[in-house]
């Protein structure tokens, strides 16, 4: 290829390419972050959610854990205005360090306290806490996807939802058989060792639940049911005791009176569709009741 | 340091200004060595030395089979795959927990890691070995030894070049002899194709891994199984194509790895097509000398079923991997008979075989993909059993087709239209791809064929 022609090829590919960046940013501009992206991943998951989070006016009620409290999802409660922050795979000192540094509290802020051995996830703390400047290009593809299902998937209406929940709750208890899973579990959890960590945690979540009290909000810690055989494994029982014994005041917590005969979990940690609603009520009694 | 990492940007701009400084022109092979060392070392230092010892070892015994080939040759042959025997297939007889011999200087050797890319360097020792001392020329010298052995674009995963294409090619260089345009497509290309669309789809195919793909759907394992094709073959033809693009930089043209291999009609056709380097070595370096088809029927079969389980074995020393090789022996024997039946097929005949290609050679990928033989066959045990998992996991089919379309359109034909009919929008083409790669690049994950 003569010099001349060389040089017009990567005038042409680098115009082309600068075209493309500078729509991107516009686009960017114009749009911003508010469009949720499809989750690939459970990362991508809980970017959504706290992306969502910090957009928003504060919510009445929120709850923060790891994927034991994922579980419940928003649409269980019948309160309009409850944020689920936990995040699947993740420390419920992520999102609860995001939630105290936020300008606004919610009223309440629940505190699953059943896996405790993670530490903050420190990049998505910087990221909702106003550390880390935003993006500056979106990815088109994942926002073309997103505009895609937003459009197709638009939000549900909440009496329909009601009625599809009820009717999942006049359902039986679900007969999947999940003892393979639940006998893996036990015996990661049995050789788990991670007390040092979950004390570590705890004083940290102590520390950020006193900032919450201090500002006006209610912080409460709350144990989300897990199936007997994984109740009393080395890592749950470690961790109970630990938590329990660095917040004896029965104040600090919400005891929910979930019947235990009525839930099912699917790998022995994570409870079915039918638990998580049975919980999510649960819930909202002990709430009522306080 | 890998190819997507920034520092490998600024070190290819680094080497690539020295290179053609009219000062160093009688100097670019050892600046080349010195970039290549810098390159593998700058990972793993503490492995720089089994190289220097697998670049002297051969030289050494390439002096001497220059001498007397018949005593020499093969020693040389047994020395190299010594190494990667060593290397790679060790912790098949010694326990890496355990506290191994207990003598310090054996227990530090066994305790070294996997040497990135052994696989390839020693299949290049190889072909340095036969094909100079075949044609009987004069020991080349050390630093073109090293070039072709340690040479940074293709010293990690290939392409494997044969040193009877690449010695001939170490003369000095002129920059006005670059063919900027076409180093750039390959770059372009190959970045596109790693960070765009492997990447992409590696986030969807991480499900695949144990024990993840437990909460799959019935429906979502088919499904990864084809995106984890797409991926492998993006991710390796991604690489492939940035080392020759680097490659043309510097003035060297390595051998094109990849030819749309999923329009294949026969399983022989797709391993023409498919990491093409490495079946022409294993057909000129082992099947030939093994006597290839010329020793009657059932010998053959057998040559072809040894070659392609060696083929599977050079992966990785795992189960997986061998009955991987295996399988695509059984394929290669099984169709040959029915070869010559289908020398003038319809189109719809064409169809039916490039779909039972694509399809068995993607089914086989799951041996790839999974190392570990019990998670190989539950994995496909859950491909024909119905879910029962309440909670499956969720997959996003708009984007799995996204990503995977590049692919798609490449197989299609679309790269031929390109470089004819619709020529002049080529460069824009490009700079698209460009932008794309970097805008909407998946999450870093390293090139699948680093492991071997």
């Amino acid at each position: 290829m003569k010099p001349s022609s060389t040089v017009s090829w990567f005038c042409k590919c680098v115009l082309m390419a600068a075209s493309v960046l500078a729509a991107d940013r516009l686009a960017t501009v114009a749009i911003g972050t508010k469009l949720q992206q499809p989750a690939a991943t459970a990362r991508d998951g809980s970017l959504i959610t706290l992306n969502r989070y910090v957009q928003e006016p504060a919510p009445d009620l929120v709850l923060v854990g790891s994927s034991v409290a994922w579980r419940l999802k928003e649409e269980y409660f019948s309160l309009s205005r409850v944020r689920n922050l936990a995040l699947a795979g993740g420390s419920p000192l992520t999102s609860l360090e995001i939630v105290a540094k936020q300008p606004r509290l919610p009223k309440i802020v629940l505190i699953e306290t059943n896996v405790l051995s993670r530490p903050a996830d420190r990049a998505l703390v910087e990221r909702f806490t106003g550390q880390e400047h935003s993006d500056a290009f979106l990815r088109p593809v994942r926002t073309a996807i997103a505009a895609y299902e937003t459009w197709n998937h638009a939000p549900p209406d909440p009496l329909r939802v009601r009625a599809a929940l009820d009717g999942v709750l006049s359902q039986p208890p679900s007969a999947f058989d999940n003892r393979v899973y639940v006998e893996r579990a036990v015996n990661e959890m049995n050789a788990d060792d991670s007390a040092a960590a979950v004390r570590t945690n705890v004083v940290l979540i102590k520390q950020l639940m006193a900032e919450i009290e201090r500002r006006g909000s209610r912080a409460l810690l709350i144990e989300i049911p897990l199936a007997p055989e994984i109740r009393e494994t080395r890592a749950a029982r470690e961790t109970r005791e630990i938590v329990r014994g660095a917040f004896p005041d029965r104040a600090a917590w919400l005891s929910i009176d979930a019947p235990l005969s009525e839930l099912r979990w699917a790998d022995g940690v994570h409870l079915d569709e039918r638990s998580a609603l049975i919980a999510a009520r649960a819930i909202e009694k002990a709430l009522a009741g306080r | 340091m890998t190819f997507t990492s920034w520092q490998f940007g600024v070190f290819v701009a680094v080497v690539f200004g020295v290179y053609y400084l009219p000062a160093l022109r009688n100097f670019q092979v050892q600046l080349l060595v010195l970039a290549s060392v810098f390159f593998y070392g700058f990972g793993q230092p503490e492995l720089l030395p089994l190289l220097l010892v697998a670049v002297l070892g051969t030289w050494l015994f390439l002096a001497l089979a220059l001498r007397n080939r018949a005593i020499w040759l093969p020693g040389g042959i047994a020395f190299n795959l010594a190494l990667l025997a060593f290397f790679k297939y060790k912790f098949l007889f010694v326990d890496s927990a355990s506290a191994l011999t207990g003598v310090t200087p054996v227990d530090f050797l066994l305790k070294l890691p996997l040497p990135i890319g052994i696989s390839f360097f020693v299949f290049h020792n190889i072909s340095l070995l036969v094909d100079l001392t075949r044609d009987n020329k004069n020991a080349p010298r050390l630093a073109d030894i090293f070039l072709y052995i340690i040479f940074f674009p293709q010293l990690v995963s290939g392409p494997i070049t044969r040193a009877a294409v690449f010695m001939p090619q170490i003369v000095p260089k002129r920059v006005d002899d670059v063919d900027f345009v076409e180093a750039a497509k390959w770059i372009l290309t190959g970045y596109f194709f790693k960070l765009f669309v492997a990447n992409n789809l590696n986030e969807m195919t991480s499900y695949m891994g144990f024990p993840l793909y437990e909460t799959l759907r019935t429906q979502d394992r088919w499904l990864l199984v084809f995106l984890y094709s797409y991926q492998i073959y993006a991710d390796f033809f991604g690489y492939s194509a940035i080392a020759l693009g680097l490659a043309l930089l510097f003035g060297y043209r390595l051998p094109v790895n990849f030819n749309l291999p999923y329009i294949s009609t026969s399983f022989s056709e797709f391993w023409t097509r498919w990491h093409i380097s490495l079946s022409t070595w294993l057909k000129t370096y082992l099947y030939i000398p093994l006597g290839g088809n010329r020793r009657g029927t059932a010998r053959t079969y057998l040559n072809l079923m040894i070659v392609m389980t060696l083929g599977g074995l050079w992966h990785g020393a795992s189960l997986s991997y061998a009955l991987w090789g295996l399988l695509h022996g059984l394929l290669l024997v099984i169709e040959r008979p029915f070869l010559a039946l289908f020398k003038t097929p319809g189109p719809v005949v064409q169809f039916v075989r490039i779909s039972v290609v694509f399809l068995c050679v993607t089914m086989l990928w799951i041996f790839f993909r999974l190392p570990n033989f019990d998670h190989a066959l539950g994995y496909l045990h859950g491909m024909f059993t119905p879910t029962t998992n309440p909670n499956p996991t969720k997959l996003f089919y708009n984007l799995a087709l996204l990503y995977s379309l590049p692919v798609m359109i490449q197989h299609l034909g679309l790269g031929a239209l390109v470089s004819t009919s619709l020529r002049r929008w080529e460069p824009y083409l490009y700079g698209a791809l460009a932008a794309l790669a970097f805008l909407d690049a998946g999450p870093e994950a390293a090139f699948i064929y680093f492991q071997f």
